[in-house]
């Protein structure tokens, strides 16, 4: 798709992803440029790169598990590089199975895997659930979420089998917490983080929907922010103050065309 | 030298069919020689199996052919290309350059292997459809599945349940895996479908007129020397024998079938769906023409043949060059198995290196799956041969033509006698409890819990999605406001009282949906589902449902041009769906139907929106509840009289619902239908759960001549519209000028209640809440325990 990757956000398609093209949709909206790498190019072309977006999908076919065979994969090695020097790196839905399963998040032990996404416990129901949630961003450092006022509410649609941030070491939790490190939580339209299903739509621990790195230039996410982009996005039945605006939109196509409440995490790769 | 020929010339019957058997053929005796006499000579096994897929029901519509030709309309002005390939292809939008956008729709069966293996069958038919799509240069954006299962409290419940939870599962795991959004389907339980359900599938895509690919050797392959590449997974036996098992009904042979069906695999087929994109790409930059197929039934020698038959030439396959699975499969099984995930490409000799290098290195394919890969298996000859080599020993050596030859049957057809009473109404029931019960019946209640097992917001072109309206929308033009409508349809219940009417009101139902959200219905497709074609009553019910969906596609014509039918332009046909007991399913067409939307941002919900605006019911509720909800759910029975389509009615009706939209009125509409004026308000003011507005019907305002139950059961095709106050005097000239008939109900409320009265009695009322709660819950133990 491209020739370099400087100055544009290089989207990794690992084989089995699936979500490449809204991503790259999602940062053109907001003037950035995307490319497209294919994970056996040259990991070398990534060094000058805005920054790395790991997209939904089902890389590796999720063998083993959900994102373990594509966090071995050598292009890994130089995404950790490159954010351990501060390079931006969201993960979306599989790609935070990725970021976890590679252990950059939370990465506060060097190289120790703290974390999981398991399967999700539901009420009454198992397997894969795709469904339209809201998220409360929190306060923390993340670069990915530097355009939203702690507290704000966004709806955005989960797809997901295994969502559900779990950890063994209670610990883990409370660094995480200490470090201003939980991005995102699932709450209900009007912001009350509620651990029920399906306003918890996974059973996530504390309705945990995104975690950054303690530096805050990574970001794993369930979530997938690239289908919440643009208004005409939302359900017109939706909650909540972004479902009204969805409705007063409807037969102006010009607006419906506008800002949709995940279009924030990609400006966030522009400007100061 | 040919190879393994066998001996019929000359051979008796009985010897000729203990051959045919011992080589697992389904063919006739007949039909063997009368391919020793197109041959003129004995035929070799090989080509003995090329012909027994080819013959099929399922490849060669023997029985059907004629019928589809004489009875269904194919071609209009939007029409790019009809049924003949892989897919239909249909114009709907201009391009900015002066190109056309043209969506792409294939629609499937899949049933007698979703009877067998459901996970595996369903996911091979999202897997198959997909392909039909993607080999005509388009990438796909949607599937839609339309599904017929037993009854889940019969006799063969827990099956029922079983089959049910494994199809959905199929379709989940294939579709969110090759990320391709679900946009809709239907599901309907009966009885008819326990021994034999029915998995149709439905899958669009969008390309450009000038990039479409034809699935045929080029004409340039005249100049230019053409490889032969096949591509995908390893060939192996699986589905050796699919399209004839799909010919042939399920008598009790389940695990002796297993073997036919095929073995899914949405991962391969995602890493060659982008491998495919670079290929084309390459092309495009060399300016070279290639020809592309997907391997479905019949595997590698139905798309060699075909692919050369469409191009006027001749191919030479060598078999030890196709890349095999581990095993040993003799030749006729590497030609005919029908193994997933592959492709055949016609591509010209300076380009081949490269295509092989972006599957093999820049995809890694042998790398990521064992035994994968890009492999030139044979070359394009001028000369118009069909011809096989396996271990240097010719094992099919015949003329092209000779071996795409069809077959046509002329079947008998018998009406069925039938014998339907209407029931005698008893006016001491209920209304408040036979309306609930009717919610909470599986057909009418929610199907929720299935369309969240489907990702349906993958490629975020997604604007209504399934149960939000009566069809599912998606803005495929990203800044463009230009939106397509889809909807698939077909009560078997009608059918069964008069399958004329059952065809005919698919095709009125599936219109009337997309025009419910504002779309002009621009072209359909169909998937005919029926028993054994030898039968001559069932064979009767086929051809009166084709004779149902031609009169509505040509009564209804489009809208867009004066005089034009609504074109068929792709199908299929699916004979032979009957179980041990013999007994033929429902006839059961099912329609897909696409609408175009100038402006998708005017597409409503069915949810009302807002206190105080005006509801109004447009058509005409008449006194024709035959196959109704109603009827069978509460006085367990069919009934008589079936409603019976009128196509000028339809089509005035779909055009005051279009104008409608295109003023920007519409707040919110939907179709009445299956369960009638009730059901349509009740689904309205639940909106998917959490309604919170209300509305009270007095019946005694509206002049129907029609009891009470009648009025609000009746399925005669009609609309409910949320429209804002104040614009009565507006609607009803609309409605005047369009010859349709118009009945203002009254304004909603903020009690979410929904009330019936009559001269100003109360008939019955219910709280939204228990609505829902019967909605919601009416399929928990089908699908999973919940309702969310």
């Amino acid at each position: 798709m491209t020739e370099t990757f400087a100055g544009k956000v290089a989207i990794v398609q690992f084989p089995g992803v699936n979500c490449e093209y809204e991503t790259a949709a999602a940062v053109e909206a907001v003037g950035a440029e995307a490319g497209l790498f294919r994970w056996n190019e040259d990991p070398g072309r990534l060094e000058d790169s805005l920054a790395i977006i790991l997209p939904g999908g089902f890389s590796y076919q999720d063998r083993i598990r959900a994102g373990v065979v594509a966090a071995k994969d050598r292009v890994m090695d130089k995404v950790a590089e490159l954010a351990l020097a501060g390079r931006p790196v969201l993960g979306v839905c599989n790609g935070a199975q990725v970021l976890v399963e590679s252990g950059m998040i939370p990465g506060i032990h060097w190289e120790r895997i703290d974390l999981a996404l398991a399967p999700n416990i539901m009420t009454d129901r198992e397997g894969y659930f795709c469904t339209w949630v809201h998220l409360r961003c929190e306060e923390s450092g993340c670069v990915w979420t530097r355009r939203f006022s702690i507290g704000s509410v966004l709806p955005v649609p989960v797809a997901h089998a295994e969502g559900r941030f779990v950890t063994e070491d209670a610990g883990v939790l409370a660094d995480m917490r200490d470090n201003n490190q939980i991005v995102l939580r699932y709450c209900d339209s009007g912001g009350t983080v509620e651990d029920v299903f399906p306003v918890n739509p996974n059973g996530s621990v504390e309705n945990i929907a995104g975690i950054c790195n303690k530096e805050g230039n990574v970001l794993a996410m369930m979530p997938h922010p690239e289908r919440a982009t643009w208004l005409r996005q939302i359900p017109e039945d939706l909650a909540g103050a972004w479902g009204r605006k969805r409705r007063l939109a409807a037969g102006r196509a010009d607006t419906m065309e506008g800002e949709g409440p995940g279009r924030a995490f990609f400006t966030s790769l522009i400007g100061t | 030298m040919l190879q393994g020929t066998v001996s019929i010339e000359g051979q008796a019957d009985d010897l000729v069919a203990g051959d045919l058997t011992r080589h697992g053929l389904n063919l006739t005796v007949a039909e063997a020689r009368r391919i020793t006499e197109l041959l003129g000579r004995d035929p070799t096994v090989v080509e003995l199996t090329i012909f027994n897929t080819m013959w099929s029901e399922h490849c060669s519509y023997k029985s059907s052919r004629k019928i589809l030709r004489e009875l269904l309309p194919t071609d209009a002005p939007n029409v790019v290309l009809g049924p003949g390939e892989d897919a239909g292809i249909v114009r709907f939008a201009e391009a900015e350059d002066g190109d056309w956008y043209c969506f792409v729709i294939a629609h499937e069966s899949h049933n007698h292997p979703s009877q067998v293996l459901p996970v595996e069958g369903a996911a091979t038919g999202i897997g198959g459809i997909v392909r039909d799509v993607y080999c005509m240069g388009a990438d796909v954006v949607g599937v839609l599945d339309p599904l017929r299962f037993g009854d889940p409290a019969g006799p063969s419940g827990p099956q029922v349940i079983s089959i049910a939870r494994g199809v959905v599962e199929g379709i989940a795991q294939y579709g969110n895996a090759l990320g391709v959004p679900n946009l809709g389907g239907d599901i309907v339980f009966d009885g008819g479908y326990d021994e034999n359900c029915l998995v149709n599938v439905v899958a669009v895509g969008v390309v450009k007129e000038s990039q479409i690919l034809r699935s045929r050797v080029p004409p340039q392959a005249e100049d230019t020397p053409y490889r032969l590449i096949l591509v995908g997974k390893p060939t192996d036996d699986s589905g050796f024998g699919g399209a004839a098992f799909a010919s042939e009904d399920l008598a009790g042979e389940e695990e002796a079938n297993r073997g036919a069906v095929q073995v899914p695999d949405p991962f391969l087929k995602r890493v060659l769906t982008e491998a495919n994109k670079r290929v084309l790409e390459l092309a495009r930059r060399r300016g070279a023409t290639i020809g592309f197929k997907d391997l479905g039934a019949g595997g590698i020698s139905c798309v060699t043949s075909e692919m050369a038959h469409a191009g006027g030439f001749g191919v030479r396959i060598d078999l030890d060059r196709v890349n095999l699975a581990p095993g040993h499969f003799p030749p006729a099984v590497i030609s005919c198995s029908e193994t997933q995930e592959r492709y055949c490409l016609a591509v010209p000799g300076e380009i081949v290196d490269e295509v092989l290098a972006i599957y093999n290195d820049d995809f890694e394919l042998p790398h990521l799956y064992h035994g994968a890969g890009a492999f030139v298996i044979g070359e394009v000859t001028r000369e118009t041969n069909y011809r096989i080599e396996s271990k240097g020993e010719v094992v099919c050596d015949a003329p092209v033509d000779v071996i795409t030859t069809g077959i046509s049957y002329e079947r008998a057809r018998q009406p069925r006698r039938l014998l339907f009473e209407e029931p005698e109404l008893d006016p001491g029931r209920s209304l408040h409890d036979d309306f609930l019960a009717m919610l909470a019946s599986p057909n009418l209640a929610s199907k929720n819990y299935v369309y969240k097992r489907y990702d349906s917001e993958v490629q975020g072109r997604a604007v209504l999605r399934p149960g939000e309206a009566d069809a599912g929308v998606i803005a495929p033009l990203p800044g463009r406001s230009v939106g397509l409508a889809f909807s698939v349809d077909g009560n078997p219940f009608y059918g069964v009282i008069d399958p004329y009417q059952g065809g005919a009101l698919a095709v009125c139902e599936a219109a009337r949906n997309v025009a419910a959200v504002g779309a002009v219905p621009a072209t359909i497709t169909d998937c005919l589902n029926y028993g054994n074609p030898e039968v001559e009553e069932v064979f009767w019910e086929f051809a009166e449902g084709v004779r149902g969906i031609g009169d509505a596609c040509r009564g209804i014509g489009l809208i867009t041009h004066e005089g034009s039918p609504i074109p068929v332009v792709s199908g299929n046909v699916s004979f032979y769906n009957q179980g041990e007991s013999g007994k033929a399913i429902p006839p059961s067409p099912i329609i897909a139907c696409v609408g175009i939307v100038e402006d998708y941002s005017k597409c409503r919900s069915i949810r009302w929106k807002d206190e105080g605006d005006t509801l109004y019911l447009i058509g005409e509720p008449l006194d024709e509840l035959g196959g109704s909800e109603y009827y069978r759910t509460i006085y367990r029975t069919f009934g008589a009289n079936v409603p019976q389509a009128d196509f000028i009615r339809q089509r005035r009706l779909i055009k005051a619902v279009v104008e409608m939209h295109s003023l920007g009125w519409v707040l919110a509409c939907h179709d009445v239908g299956q369960g009638g004026l009730l059901t349509t308000l009740a689904e309205m003011a639940m909106g998917g759960g959490g309604g919170e507005l209300g509305f009270t019907l007095e019946l005694g305002e509206i002049p129907s001549g029609l009891p009470p139950e009648k009025f609000l059961f009746s399925e005669s095709g009609a609309f409910v519209l949320e429209l804002p106050p104040g614009l009565e005097r507006e609607v009803l000239a609309l409605c005047t000028r369009n010859g349709v008939k118009l009945y203002k109900l009254g304004s909603l409320v903020s009690h979410p209640r929904l009330e019936v009265l009559s001269g100003g009695s109360r008939c019955a009322v219910w709280g939204l809440d228990e609505l829902e709660r019967a909605f919601l819950g009416g399929c928990r133990g089908i699908f999973g325990l919940g309702e969310v």
